[in-house]
């Protein structure tokens, strides 16, 4: 295979993780809420498919798991900010740790166990096309379903009436609560979905890319979907060609080493974050007017200094 | 100090100290044995006994001289690295990148201790490796703050962002020009012995923890008593006030996030060379986190920041004996962390109107 191809393909199913946990983040953000735990829901996400496929030689069951623990940890922050008034920074870092130790303490009978993890379904002629073939169409069916996923929570975020009530919790929540609805009810179903698809992230990191279970196995990759909503400005589409082009420059190091190439990989591993601190000083202001105007006030509201 | 100010500040010095300390102690004990039960429960979950979990981690970690030693040892960074969250805090700022400016003052550190070599003297290394460090803390605390001021980017966003920026950097110098060795895990070369931080004497526990000590005071005293602690307070309260009765805003929130990334430097610095003496891919992992969520614990206050430091540093040199005693990972130690901070995040506050 070419070098193109190879990152190309790469960057698709590295990147894939990273978009399911992006859109979810982006979700949760429309809200009004930011979630730093998203690295943690992507852990329990991996441990929980990863278990339950190894159990249940299922991977879909595991798929539904990992879901599940994904939404679980999420939810408790979204009653914890939304319902507590916990500082959203504070309270996200903590269910990270929690998740570092239940992952830790659950995941340890997992190591080096074998799991029925996705196939790669070629797609019949679609996958022999040259170069669109192998990039996109030979890949496993939860990379697949990533692609239906953008189109499906654009739709519901800007085209339905529960999408515009989440978007509206994001941006005038007064205005939600004079028309009878609950401000905090939208908020905590954003996060939990949100939570739900970083899950789904995780599980195909575990149980599709690298079918494998191993402590701390996400690797930073909630906080680069963290990065990716700031860089997409909130849009679920810009999610998925920036995930993609995450999922490139992490996938370019490997491909280049394989071919003898004398190449850092660390400077590579840090495009994602240098490329969304550039976009933010390049948009600047401009990049704020884009955020829901809640999830300004999160920023601004400066922590008690007394 | 206004008139204002002076009545406030007087109001707060009549209450009792006894009432002002009775429901913080209150609140902890609440929260920890919340989360010491849950944790029993998960522990019995793992099939181990969370009673010999608990008397082992009493006995191993707080009835024995090193492990004790070691609790100090490692307080020593989340302190400095929980002040640099609160001074920044004072001025409405939320600084989430400690992380990065702990790496960036050990690489400061580091890199000076490099370059000078095995031929100067320790005092002249340990000087150059100081100022080195907070140098490199403040350079990338005031990244963010340049951004701030010049393209308006939340610090909260372009701090976090800047802790992975630091790590790949961290990477990139360790596995390859700051090599020591091309075999072997890959880590810099061990710092001189004449360039360690000295140890308070009888003990093993460097003389970081003095410092780190004597910095909360001071950062106290700036902070309550001075014109600038004053000022940055206002500035954080209300930023168009402070600029209507003339204060210079921008200059306020540059000297804060700088000051902050200087005490995180001075974090890395001291656990660069009072505790791992080299460079390694695992370098500072997590103080910088774990520090900010120590300086919520302490609701942002200087005194309370070395309570919570301890308690921090008691839980992770603890993780030794849940692995020895109780049979489980060492990791496992972070759902205890975790556990007691949601008790406290959740369930101690006033509830607050949404976000913040």
């Amino acid at each position: 295979m070419s070098l193109f191809v190879d990152v190309l393909s790469g960057g698709v199913s590295g990147g894939t993780s990273i978009m399911y946990a992006g859109v979810g983040e982006t979700v949760s953000e429309r809200a009004g809420v930011i979630n730093l735990g998203t690295e943690g829901s992507m852990l329990v996400g991996a441990l929980g498919s990863y278990a339950v496929g190894v159990e249940t030689g299922n991977p879909w069951v595991g798929v539904l798991a990992g879901a599940a623990a994904g939404g679980a940890l999420a939810l408790l922050h979204g009653y914890l900010v939304v319902r507590r008034g916990a500082s959203q920074f504070a309270s996200g870092l903590s269910l990270l740790f929690l998740a570092l130790g239940l992952t830790s303490l659950f995941g340890a009978t997992y190591v080096g166990q074998p799991v029925v993890g996705f196939d790669t379904w070629e797609i019949p002629l679609l996958s022999d096309l040259p170069v669109l073939g192998p990039v996109l169409f030979q890949h496993d069916p939860l990379l697949y379903l990533g692609y239906v996923l953008v189109p499906t929570v654009w739709f519901v975020l800007f085209k339905t009436r529960i999408g515009l009530l989440v978007r509206t919790a994001g941006e005038r929540a007064d205005s939600l609560t004079v028309h009878g609805y609950s401000v905090d009810a939208m908020r905590i179903g954003a996060v939990t979905a949100g939570g739900v698809l970083a899950g789904m992230g995780g599980a195909h990191l575990a149980t599709a890319y690298a079918n494998a279970w191993f402590e701390n196995m996400v690797a930073g990759r909630g906080f680069i979907a963290v990065a990716l909503v700031i860089f997409a400005t909130w849009s679920p589409w810009r999610v998925l060609g920036g995930a993609y082009l995450f999922g490139c420059a992490i996938a370019l190091g490997p491909a280049l080493q394989a071919r003898a190439f004398e190449i850092n990989q660390f400077l590579l591993d840090a495009v994602p974050f240098v490329l969304t601190l550039a976009v933010l000083t390049v948009l600047g202001k401009r990049t704020l007017s884009a955020s829901p105007a809640e999830l300004k006030r999160v920023f601004e509201n400066a922590p008690p200094s007394g | 100090m206004s008139a204002e100010a002076k009545v406030a500040d007087a109001e707060v010095r009549t209450v009792p100290v006894v009432a002002r300390v009775v429901p913080v102690i209150a609140r902890w004990v609440g929260a920890l044995s919340v989360a010491l039960v849950l944790f029993s429960v998960l522990l019995l979950l793992k099939g181990a006994n969370p009673i010999t979990a608990y008397t082992g981690i009493w006995e191993t970690t707080f009835l024995r001289s090193r492990p004790l030693q070691e609790i100090f040892v490692q307080m020593t960074p989340l302190v400095l690295g929980a002040l640099a969250v609160a001074v920044p805090a004072r001025a409405g700022l939320t600084n989430v990148g400690g992380e990065g400016q702990i790496i960036m003052g050990g690489v400061g550190a580091c890199g000076a201790s490099l370059f000078l070599g095995d031929t100067a003297s320790g005092g002249v290394i340990l000087g150059a490796m100081i100022v080195c460090a907070m140098l490199a803390g403040a350079l990338w605390a005031g990244l963010a703050a340049a951004m701030r001021l010049v393209a308006g980017v939340n610090e909260a966003i372009s701090t976090l962002l800047l802790n992975f920026v630091a790590l790949d950097l961290l990477l990139f110098l360790i596995y390859q020009p700051w090599r020591e060795s091309p075999t072997g895990q890959p880590a810099t070369k061990e710092l001189v012995d004449v360039a360690k931080l000295p140890v308070i004497s009888g003990t093993q526990v460097n003389m970081g923890l003095v410092l780190a000590i004597g910095l909360a005071v001071v950062v106290f005293v700036v902070l309550t008593r001075t014109k600038w602690g004053f000022k940055i307070s206002v500035a954080g309260g209300n930023a168009e006030a402070a600029r209507r009765s003339g204060l210079n805003v921008p200059v306020l929130i540059l000297s804060a996030l700088l000051i902050g990334g200087a005490l995180a430097g001075l974090a890395g610095m001291i656990q660069f060379a009072g505790v791992e003496y080299k460079l390694r891919a695992s370098f500072g992992y997590q103080l910088g986190y774990t520090s900010f969520l120590a300086c919520w614990l302490a609701r942002h206050q200087p005194f309370p920041i070395l309570v919570a430091a301890f308690v921090f540093a008691a839980l992770s040199v603890s993780s030794d004996s849940l692995q020895l005693d109780a049979g489980v990972p060492a990791a496992s130690i972070h759902v205890l962390t975790a556990l007691i901070l949601i008790a406290v995040l959740g369930f101690t506050a006033q509830r607050k109107k949404a976000t913040a």
